[in-house]
């Protein structure tokens, strides 16, 4: 089972990755969906035992994160009418390279911190790590959805620090959390559609034009 | 210098010539094509072999010694690969820098060799190559820091033998990500989609292949040998990260490496008829990603 | 220690002897290089002596000035750096004998030589130095004497101004060396270099500001990043034996000094050794990335000494990882590696320098695209041009690739230690630096020596004389002895490593038996390689002998008239590494009409120091008011500072009265 936990926040890692050197947004919808996706089974395999709230929230998570909020992206994209990235303030190599430096500042601060033994050690560096590249990806993107994909990553991280206590904290907190995505995402998705009314693009540098002169 | 390490050398000395052809059957097979025979390349460097040569009166020494240059450190470096599994034919500490050294030795030749003949395409071609070889010897060198960091070898007969086979259960995922990487930067030294089009007519869209347009006869057919013996050598590289084969018994672990070789050229294949060759200013991109993965399996390693 | 006296005496004499002997220039020329290559092999003899074991005297002179003795002595670290300085010297002076000889009228042409000797002097003197005053002094008179050999062309306004930049970073150099002996020697009873060793664990936090103030003044004279931004001026535009005694021989004096600190103060502090590594990986990679963009040879062979001092550096920051975290082996290994890339690193880089030069000579121009296939007409300075790039680039056989391995030993090892297994990662950014470096040199070798020349220079470019060449054979000669013999070099580097870091003696014999086999399996490898390619040519020969051959145009796809115009530049060659790391590079690029320029930049020169120089200029000017020109205003100033002084007193006495 280790083993199966270790494997599986490392294939989350990469799919950090793999939305930082992507020029498709189609790509990174896909991959922040595959994360949901990773970080709904990870319950199961952290506390086999399946119990009927660990059950739970696997399945709402994979509900929220890996089809529905996927999918509300994906038509954001087509009512927008965008493909690619524009070239983003960090280029995509340096991205890359500057991922890797994250996660190594990653693992290096949770070599100092109390971690959990076992299975979940590597939840903390894994966590730390997909915070970072979310807030990273929040930070050098300039078109409003990829910025969306980022602040998802940064919820999924968030998500990733709580799994070290899933068996503590009560049910309800955590699907309190997943409604916040859940609302957060769908305003965010209200501010895109009116953002590309009113400059008919989705690059969200111009938001500054709208300051008072 | 046991039987087996020269026996695992010939055999891939002599079987190099097949793997660019099972590449481009594959290919050819999964879009929908026959395709050339699988010993085509053997055809070829027998073709060339009887042919004459013309040379341009632009090019000098360094053009016509270019090369031999190429196979010899090619066939050296093949000298240091354990390709039976165990033990190389030459082994030291530190010897993966002289490999990665002896190959580059061979680009540096036939670098020359392209700004001798004073031509455009041949210039062009070179930049190139020098341009992807920058970015993808530091992921090279990261996956020999990976593997000797989970083997404790600081010598290839060590990092891809009985160390590695040892440390394969504790530090799988690492080395899932040093295979990986491994293949990207075969798919690059081995100029093969997405980097460069083997199969590409155009000049302007080719790396390898156009530097080396003015080469013909026995010139052109060491140049062709050479490539495919780099392949291979990746190829065993990345069969020894994946398969330790320090307990079986050497000639069976010889004809793991052959099927192990055929599988990798089978790869290649497939990947050249999913994937377009990249634009050249996303190559960099490529390698990066080559080397963070790379990198990761390094971070993995070093926190185990 | 007389033998090595008597053979700098010699050296100082033949630069005087041309000088006194100048009315008859044949005799002066022949005194000279009798004197000057003759005193080199002198004084070399006690360095090789003690590498091998022995030991040499020690010379003190009573001095009236405070500070204690004045002591010279060779130890193995000051016989490693002689014979870089004396062997690179004595090729660059008797290269230049021949290299200026032609030129009339530019200068005075016999002080030059003489100052060259006189610098070989001051460097054989700054190493054997054994305590503070002498060293910051034969320190002074090697900066200043390389001034004025730098700036031999003074009448062009550039050279003017890269010989100011070079005295003015020099002198920031000393002064943070003489801060660094002043507040050492405050701790030791006199400034001889055996008491500050002594005094040495006495220093606060770790010997921190010793080893900063070192980092600062020994890093302005080696030139690592962003210190660096002399160098390529200052080195392209002096004569070229000028420019190799300098690349070669003067910037190793800061890495002389670097070792010297650790060898006195032993372990470095952990942040030195991390600070020394990454300015080592930027030094590396930064150096040779902007050594891409240049157009100028010179300028871009200084550009490579920045890339090599980072290589240097990187081995020196891994041994003091290793000396701080308890691994003799990885400690010895990596300042093994520096010693011998220092060497190593002289001797190419010479050879290049000294081979640019004969270009220079043969065409009368430095820019590279002008040049090009001088390979068919200069076929011996090509061949030693062609030595130096493989053993720049660090490829077997020659000897750039024996300190690269060892450098490449030292940071693997660190993986398996434990503060400091970080420094792993060095070995992609060495990986880094050598393929750019293939790049590089083979932009160089290709855009200058193959191919057609590209302009009327080059087509009249003619082999230079045996004067030139000799020189660059023998340095030559020195790379291949090292790559193909590579225990001749390594043993007495470890040697000197040993003595460094406080690592103990024990240490250089577990890196020598971990290492030894390997050493005779390069040298076996780098022999095979010869010989493999001599029968391979030779059978090719044999094999085409029966072939039809035809000689015709370049295939160049079918195009009919080729112009040699048409061929790659240099610069498009570089251009996609360029365009990759986009600001880094600091390549600007003009277009204007139907005309395309890049100009290669220095960004640290151009975005750090001269806008700080300008800012310093501009505090200058606002306090410039107070210098009014009006003698009333001066004793005023007198007055106030008199009654500000009594105030202060009277405050202070009344505060403790009664």
């Amino acid at each position: 089972m280790a083993r199966l936990v270790e494997l599986l926040l490392l294939l989350v890692i990469l799919t950090n990755f793999i939305v930082l050197g992507t020029t498709r947004l189609s790509t990174c919808i896909r991959a922040v969906a595959l994360q949901g996706f990773l970080l709904g089974v990870l319950p199961l395999a952290l506390y086999p035992r399946g119990e009927l709230h660990t059950w739970g929230l696997a399945l709402g998570t994979v509900a929220v994160k890996a089809v529905i909020l996927p999918r509300f992206l994906r038509w954001a994209i087509r009512e927008a009418a965008v493909r690619r990235e524009v070239e983003p303030r960090v280029g995509y190599a340096l991205s890359l390279l500057l991922g890797v430096a994250a996660v190594a500042v990653a693992f290096a601060i949770s070599g100092r911190l109390p971690l959990p033994e076992g299975a979940r050690a590597m939840l903390v560096p894994a966590a730390l790590a997909t915070v970072i590249l979310g807030l990273f990806v929040l930070i050098t993107r300039s078109k409003a959805l990829v910025q969306v994909v980022g602040y998802l990553m940064l919820e999924n991280g968030v998500y990733l620090f709580g799994l070290t206590h899933v068996e503590e904290v009560p049910f309800l907190v955590e699907a309190g959390v997943l409604l916040d995505v859940f609302v957060g995402v769908f305003i965010m998705g209200i501010v895109v559609f009116h953002i590309n009314r009113e400059f008919d693009s989705l690059d969200s540098t111009r938001l500054s034009e709208l300051v008072d002169r | 210098m046991s039987w087996s390490a020269l026996l695992g050398l010939a055999i891939v000395l002599g079987l190099a010539p097949l793997l660019p052809g099972v590449a481009a059957k594959t290919r050819a097979r999964l879009t929908g094509r026959r395709g050339a025979p699988l010993l085509q390349l053997y055809r070829d460097l027998a073709r060339l072999w009887r042919k004459g040569v013309v040379y341009s009166r632009t090019t000098t020494f360094a053009f016509r010694v270019a090369p031999v240059v190429l196979v010899v450190t090619a066939v050296l470096a093949a000298c240091l690969v354990p390709l039976d599994g165990r033990r190389a034919l030459v082994g030291f500490s530190g010897d993966f820098v002289a490999f990665a050294a002896l190959l580059a030795l061979g680009r540096f030749a036939l670098v020359l060799a392209a700004w001798d003949t004073g031509s455009s395409f041949e210039g062009m071609g070179a930049s190139r190559e020098v341009t992807v070889a920058a970015f993808a010897e530091p992921a090279l060198f990261l996956t020999f820091v990976a593997l000797v960091l989970a083997s404790g070898s600081l010598s290839l007969g060590g990092a891809l033998g009985a160390p590695l086979a040892a440390a394969w259960p504790s530090a799988a995922p690492a080395l899932a990500l040093v295979t990986a990487s491994l293949f990207l930067v075969l798919l690059a030294e081995g100029s093969r989609v997405p980097v460069d089009d083997p199969a590409t007519h155009l000049e302007l869209t080719m790396i390898h292949e156009v530097m080396v347009l003015d080469h013909s006869g026995l010139d052109l057919a060491l140049i062709l040998y050479g490539g495919a013996l780099k392949l291979s050598l990746f190829g065993a590289l990345l069969v020894g990260a994946v398969a330790p084969r320090a307990e079986i018994p050497p000639a069976i672990a010889v004809g793991v490496l052959v099927a192990g070789l055929l599988v990798v050229a089978m790869a290649v294949g497939v990947v050249e008829s999913v994937m377009a060759r990249l634009r050249l200013s996303r190559v960099p991109q490529f390698l990066t990603a080559a080397s963070a993965l790379a990198a990761l399996a390094v971070i993995l390693l070093l926190v185990r | 220690m007389t033998l090595f006296l008597g053979g700098i005496a010699a050296v100082a004499l033949g630069g005087l002897a041309l000088v006194a002997l100048s009315f008859r220039p044949r005799w002066a020329a022949a005194a000279f290089q009798l004197l000057v290559g003759g005193g080199c092999m002198a004084a070399v003899l006690p360095a090789l002596r003690v590498l091998s074991g022995g030991t040499a005297g020690e010379l003190r002179i009573r001095a009236t000035v405070p500070g204690g003795d004045w002591v010279f002595g060779i130890d193995p670290l000051s016989a490693f750096f002689l014979l870089v300085v004396l062997g690179v010297g004595a090729a660059a002076a008797l290269y230049g004998v021949s290299y200026l000889s032609s030129e009339s009228g530019a200068g005075p042409v016999r002080t030059a030589h003489a100052v060259t000797a006189l610098e070989i002097v001051a460097l054989a003197l700054v190493v054997t130095a054994r305590s503070a005053i002498p060293f910051l002094i034969t320190w002074e008179i090697m900066a200043v004497l390389a001034y004025f050999l730098v700036v031999f062309e003074s009448r062009l306004p550039d050279v003017r101004r890269a010989g100011l930049i070079y005295l003015i970073c020099t002198h920031t150099g000393t002064l943070a060396l003489v801060a660094l002996f002043a507040s050492w020697g405050q701790l030791a009873g006199d400034l001889s270099f055996d008491a500050l060793a002594a005094a040495a664990p006495a220093l606060p936090a770790g010997a921190a500001l010793v080893f900063a103030l070192g980092l600062c003044g020994f890093g302005f004279k080696a030139g690592l990043v962003p210190l660096h931004f002399w160098l390529p001026g200052a080195h392209g535009v002096a004569p070229s034996h000028v420019s190799a005694l300098m690349s070669g021989v003067v910037i190793k004096m800061g890495i002389y000094g670097l070792l010297r600190l650790v060898n006195l103060a032993g372990a470095p502090p952990a942040w030195w050794g991390w600070l020394v590594l990454v300015l080592g990986l930027g030094s590396g990679v930064l150096g040779v990335l902007w050594a891409l963009a240049q157009h100028d040879l010179k300028r871009l062979l200084a550009y490579h000494s920045v890339e090599n001092i980072g290589i240097i550096l990187l081995g020196l920051g891994v041994g003091a990882l290793g000396a701080r975290s308890g691994a003799p082996t990885v400690a010895v290994l990596g300042f093994a590696g520096a010693v011998l890339h220092t060497l190593n690193h002289a001797l190419f880089k010479s050879l290049l320098f000294l081979g640019a030069g004969a270009v220079l000579r043969a065409t009368g121009t430095r820019l590279i695209d002008r040049l090009g296939g001088l390979g068919r007409r200069m076929p011996y300075t090509w061949g030693a041009f062609l030595v130096g790039s493989i053993a720049i680039v660090g490829l077997p056989p020659l000897n750039g690739f024996v300190s690269e391995w060892l450098v490449y030993q030292g940071l693997l090892r660190s993986g398996a230690m434990a503060p400091a297994r970080a420094a792993v990662f060095g070995v992609a950014g060495l990986a880094l630096i050598g393929a750019l470096a293939l790049a590089c040199f083979a932009k160089v070798g290709g855009a200058v020596f193959l191919g057609q020349p590209r302009s009327a220079q080059a087509r009249e470019g003619r082999e230079v004389g045996v004067g030139l060449l000799a020189p660059m054979a023998a340095l030559a000669f020195g790379c291949a002895v090292i790559g193909m013999a590579p225990a001749v070099a390594v043993s007495p580097a470890l040697r000197v490593a040993a003595t460094l870091g406080g690592v103990g003696r024990g240490a250089a014999g577990e890196a020598a038996a971990a290492i030894g086999p390997a050493l005779t399996w390069i040298a076996l490898t780098a022999a095979a390689l010869l010989a493999l390619v001599a029968a391979g040519w030779w059978l090719r020969t044999r094999v085409l002998s029966r072939r039809p051959q035809a000689w015709t145009e370049t295939w160049a796809c079918g195009y009919a008239r080729p112009d040699p115009r048409m061929q790659y530049t240099a610069a498009s060659f570089a251009a996609p590494l360029m365009a990759a790391y986009g600001r880094a590079a600091g390549v600007h690029v003009t277009r204007e009409g139907g005309a395309f320029h890049t100009h290669a930049t220095d960004p640290v020169l151009d975005g750090v120091a001269l806008p700080l120089w300008q800012r310093v200029l501009a505090w200058g000017q606002a306090v410039r008011p107070i210098q009014q020109g009006r003698l009333w205003m001066y004793l005023l100033y007198v007055l106030g500072a008199l009654l500000g002084l009594l105030l202060y007193l009277a405050l202070r006495a009344g505060g403790t009265g009664p």
